[in-house]
């Protein structure tokens, strides 16, 4: 397409355009890996000689268990819900869905809660059976444990992610693989696999990243990995050097992981061969096997959402009246507000910037496609420094330049929350970049060729072509993005402004003063309100589909 | 189609409607301006901030009393009291990348060493109060007044009162001797508690002695490090290990709980007091400081005196199980009852000082 003249002239808009907010993006990072290449210190080789090794080894186990464990979790629901019909399948749908709206260390606080000493397993076994039990069977503070939470709080990444790509493969691919007599295992795994590689390796490359980025499960479980070691190197040795020289060594890793993305990936561009596509009519199960299915599906949604909600429930009819109050609703507003603004901003950005990368292939698309999820790659905190130094200098400038107009000179933007929106477009920006791309990916160029072709230009096409065909995307995105916004919290904490606290930060609140149960009111409304998002998001979706 | 490029435009002119709004909002909200940086402007500025009738807070501690007593500050001087809560550490970074710009009046945490650090890195400044001074005993404050210790916690032995006789128990390092092997439980080296006392001990004893203490626990350690304060007391509860170090608020705090079954946990172990014939056991504290750029200076130094007072002080101990740093003040039935101590007598400003050499002991001897 790049023959045509006309067209890399528009291109050049979105080129622009994309440039501008990459540019916006690598600052911070920027800010961050010149530090890297200085040498090292004496807390530099003390790392490297007591502490590295094990740092990475914990990282690595834990993700490669967690990314397999998620791929096989999320890919088989997401199968299962597309091509069967069984008992509570429209229920079980958008409900696996859920527990990505438990924050991964209210997950970890709640299971400890669960299975420790003053749990309610052990409690019942000690005080109705009169049970003493082995403590290390119920021990979840251990490498299993954590990638157990990562597990259930992140396999609904890949779930989603893959189940909108099965649900918009056309019936006759499926079809054709059982015409050629493949059975339904068999075409998972020769045909709906292989389509939705790029889907799949996608997804888990975001359960990675998290877990990568994650500091409240390993700190709480005490285990050492890269991350927990650059907030010790940081605040407990008090060097920034050095944490930095770790989180480059994070960075490093999420590289190596964003190669094996492209290279499983692959280079192909599957979509749809047909034009008109008509979608997967599952297949009506009967007897032991729709049971089965069903006990599978179900069996998996009450591990990972029911039952850390209903320990959370507990504990906030014991602490409801100590804790709530009138400023859980506006916490709920702040929480609800930040969160929609960033992913509206997210979501605008990805699709700009994902449509430059679909037009125009080369280097300096990769390039930019790439960019796009380094903030994902840095520990939060970190990224919090860069932009917190990054408005102040900006600050100064304003007021500087105020000052020569004789204007009463102030500072506008620090402590905003414009710079911790600032934070969280950079920060996440990857989750929905890589919701539209895969969407963009799933549609194909055919359509908006076809509209070039017959002279809409490609802001016209992208209005009126891509766009519509991309509202999946979008809405799936903005979900992803926005639930994770509501979760988040080391950014948040660390660029809150006066007298702005979300329903995350007082969560940690609690949680960090070891009072867990006084958390759960918090926690309960994070996961209401994800969950509440999810289903509206959920009903949208099923709409048009029909 | 056209409905979706609609809906798009909608979105897109609330996005810029809102963050037109945050900024202005925040304008509003934020009146503390800052004229430090321009030449033109500063003694304006400066007046201005005076009659600002608001204290700029960052703090660590994030408990109900605390906000009670915020109330109630504002209610007695009509002074307001804006908040940022957060990780002390964090709070910190925060305070030394804003510098002279920050709005911080006040910064609030836990643990001396962090105090101690904020002095070192610059970022609080000395306050004249006899108030304070007359309030606070010496040992609890930096010497050259720049942080103010506020509530006491005790890093005790916390033992199973079936299995163990409190006669067994003397001192830190008795500890470390081959009858407590796999009997003893404590939270990781990552905690600014065993950061503080490990750095109390390098005062004290010296590094290569207080190294010899670290690795002695660590082999006791009948567990990898695993969970916080209150875990370490439920697995003595549950017959994991014998004895835990750890402080004394959180048995106050599970005590003082709805948890019928932390309250037994708390209940069935014994708080002792070590080293009461040697050096004295260790105490770490809440504390405040001004800040070095305080756009606020009299207002937080009110505040700070405030805290102090006897009123204050009561809340902390009788709300959250804290010892007062207020001698007027008595502590509450619960600490009483676990007796009177001799604390060990090192200026707290050491827990900072050492802080990383105790890291690099912690590291070295593989206690995680």
């Amino acid at each position: 397409m790049g023959r045509f003249h006309w067209s890399r002239v528009r291109h050049k808009g979105w080129a622009l355009a994309s440039l501008l907010f990459i540019t916006i993006i690598l600052i911070p990072n920027l800010l961050i890996a010149v530090e890297f290449f200085t040498e090292g210190n004496d807390n530099w080789l003390h790392i490297r000689e007591y502490l590295l090794k094990d740092y990475l080894q914990n990282t690595v186990v834990i993700i490669i268990f967690t990314s397999l464990a998620t791929m096989l979790i999320g890919t088989s629901l997401a199968w299962l819900i597309t091509i069967y019909q069984f008992p509570m399948r429209n229920f079980l749908k958008w409900a696996l869905i859920l527990p990505l709206a438990i924050p991964p260390y209210i997950a970890a606080y709640t299971f400890h809660g669960i299975l420790n000493y003053t749990g309610v397993i052990q409690t019942t076994l000690r005080n109705s059976f009169d049970m003493q039990v082995n403590q290390s069977y119920f021990n979840i503070m251990s490498i299993q444990g954590a990638i157990f939470i990562f597990t259930v709080t992140l396999f609904p990444y890949v779930y989603a992610i893959t189940r909108s790509f099965f649900q918009n493969l056309s019936a006759s691919v499926l079809e054709n693989a059982r015409l050629l007599g493949g059975n339904d295992i068999d075409t998972f795994f020769r045909v709906a696999l292989p389509i939705s590689r790029a889907a799949i390796v996608g997804s888990v490359t975001l359960v990675i990243l998290e877990v990568l980025n994650d500091y409240g499960v390993t700190s709480y479980f005490g285990i050492q990995t890269v991350s927990t070691a650059i907030f010790r190197t940081w605040y407990g040795m008090m060097d920034l050097d050095s944490a930095l020289k770790l989180a480059g060594t994070l960075m490093v890793i999420v590289m190596v992981v964003l190669m094996f993305e492209r290279i499983l990936r692959g280079r192909k561009k599957f979509f749809d061969p047909s034009s008109k596509v008509r979608p997967i009519q599952p297949k009506k199960l009967t007897g032991a096997k729709a049971w089965g299915v069903f006990a599978y599906c179900f069996g998996i949604f009450t591990i990972a959402f029911i039952i850390p909600l209903l320990q959370l429930l507990r504990w906030a009819f014991m602490t409801y009246e100590k804790v709530f109050n009138a400023q859980f609703i506006t916490l709920a507003k702040n929480s609800v507000f930040v969160a929609t603004i960033a992913s509206l901003i997210i979501i605008f950005v990805a699709l700009i910037i994902s449509n430059y990368t679909r037009l125009q292939s080369g280097l300096l698309t990769k390039f930019i496609s790439r960019v796009t999820t380094l903030g994902y790659s840095i520990p939060g905190a970190a990224i919090a420094i860069a932009v917190i130094t990054i408005f102040m200098s900006l600050d100064q400038y304003i007021v500087t330049f105020l000052a020569q107009f004789n204007l009463k000179p102030e500072f506008v933007l620090r402590t905003t929350l414009g710079m911790l929106i600032f934070a969280y477009v950079i920060r996440f920006l990857a989750i929905g970049f890589n919701n539209i791309e895969a969407g963009f990916e799933k549609i194909g160029n055919r359509y908006s060729e076809t509209s070039r072709m017959l002279g809409a230009s490609t802001l016209r096409t992208f209005f009126l072509v891509d766009l519509p065909l991309l509202r999946g995307a979008i809405a799936s995105g903005f979900i992803l993005v926005f639930v994770d916004i509501l979760k988040e919290l080391p950014l948040t904490l660390f660029l809150q402004p006066f007298n702005f606290s979300t329903l995350a930060t007082q969560a940690f609140k609690y949680a960090n003063d070891e009072r867990v149960q006084e958390a759960s009111i918090a926690s309960l409304m994070i996961i209401f309100i994800s969950a509440l998002c999810i289903f509206i998001f959920h009903r949208v979706l099923d709409k048009e589909a029909n | 189609m056209k409905k979706f490029t609609v809906i798009l435009s909608m979105m897109l002119a609330l996005m810029l409607a809102l963050t037109g709004c945050v900024s202005s909002t925040n304008n509003n909200g934020n009146t503390a301006s800052q004229g430090n940086n321009t030449e033109e402007g500063t003694n304006e500025e400066a007046t201005n901030e005076q009659e600002s009738g608001e204290v700029n807070v960052y703090t660590s501690r994030h408990y109900e009393a605390d906000q009670a007593l915020y109330k109630k500050f504002e209610e007695e001087t009509g002074i307001k009291v804006n908040v940022v809560e957060g990780k002390g550490e964090e709070l910190m970074e925060r305070l030394n990348i804003e510098g002279e710009a920050t709005e911080a009046d006040v910064y609030i945490t836990a643990d001396a060493g962090n105090l101690h650090q904020a002095k070192e890195r610059e970022l609080l400044q000395a306050v004249e109060s006899d108030v304070l001074a007359e309030n606070i005993p010496e040992k609890l404050r930096d010497m050259d007044n720049h942080w103010f210790g506020l509530t006491k916690r005790a890093r005790v032995i916390v033992y199973d009162k079936e299995r163990v006789s409190p006669e067994e128990l003397s001192t830190y390092e008795a500890l470390t001797e081959p009858e407590w092997k796999d009997r003893v439980v404590v939270r990781s080296s990552e905690n600014m508690y065993n950061m503080s006392l490990l750095a109390s001990f390098i005062d004290i004893m010296g590094r290569d002695q207080a190294k010899e203490w670290a690795q002695g626990i660590a082999d006791n350690m009948a567990r990898d490090p695993e969970g916080g304060d209150r875990d370490q007391a439920k697995a003595v509860v549950a017959g994991e290990a014998d004895v835990a170090i750890m402080n004394t608020y959180y048995i106050g705090v599970m005590l003082n709980g709805t948890d019928e079954e932390e309250k037994k946990v708390a209940e069935n172990v014994g708080v002792f007091f070590p080293n009461q014939e040697t050096t004295g056991t260790h105490i770490n504290i809440s504390g405040a400081g001004v800040t070095k750029h305080a756009k606020n200076k009299e207002n937080a130094i009110k505040f700070i005196e405030f805290l102090s007072g006897e009123e204050a002080q009561g809340q902390f101990a009788e709300a959250n199980s804290e010892y007062p740093v207020n001698a007027n003040v008595e502590p509450s039935e619960l600490l009483k009852s676990w007796g009177e101590f001799k604390e060990q007598d090192i200026n707290l400003s050491k827990l900072g000082e050492n802080q990383q050499e105790a890291i690099r002991i912690f590291n070295e001897v593989g206690w995680k």
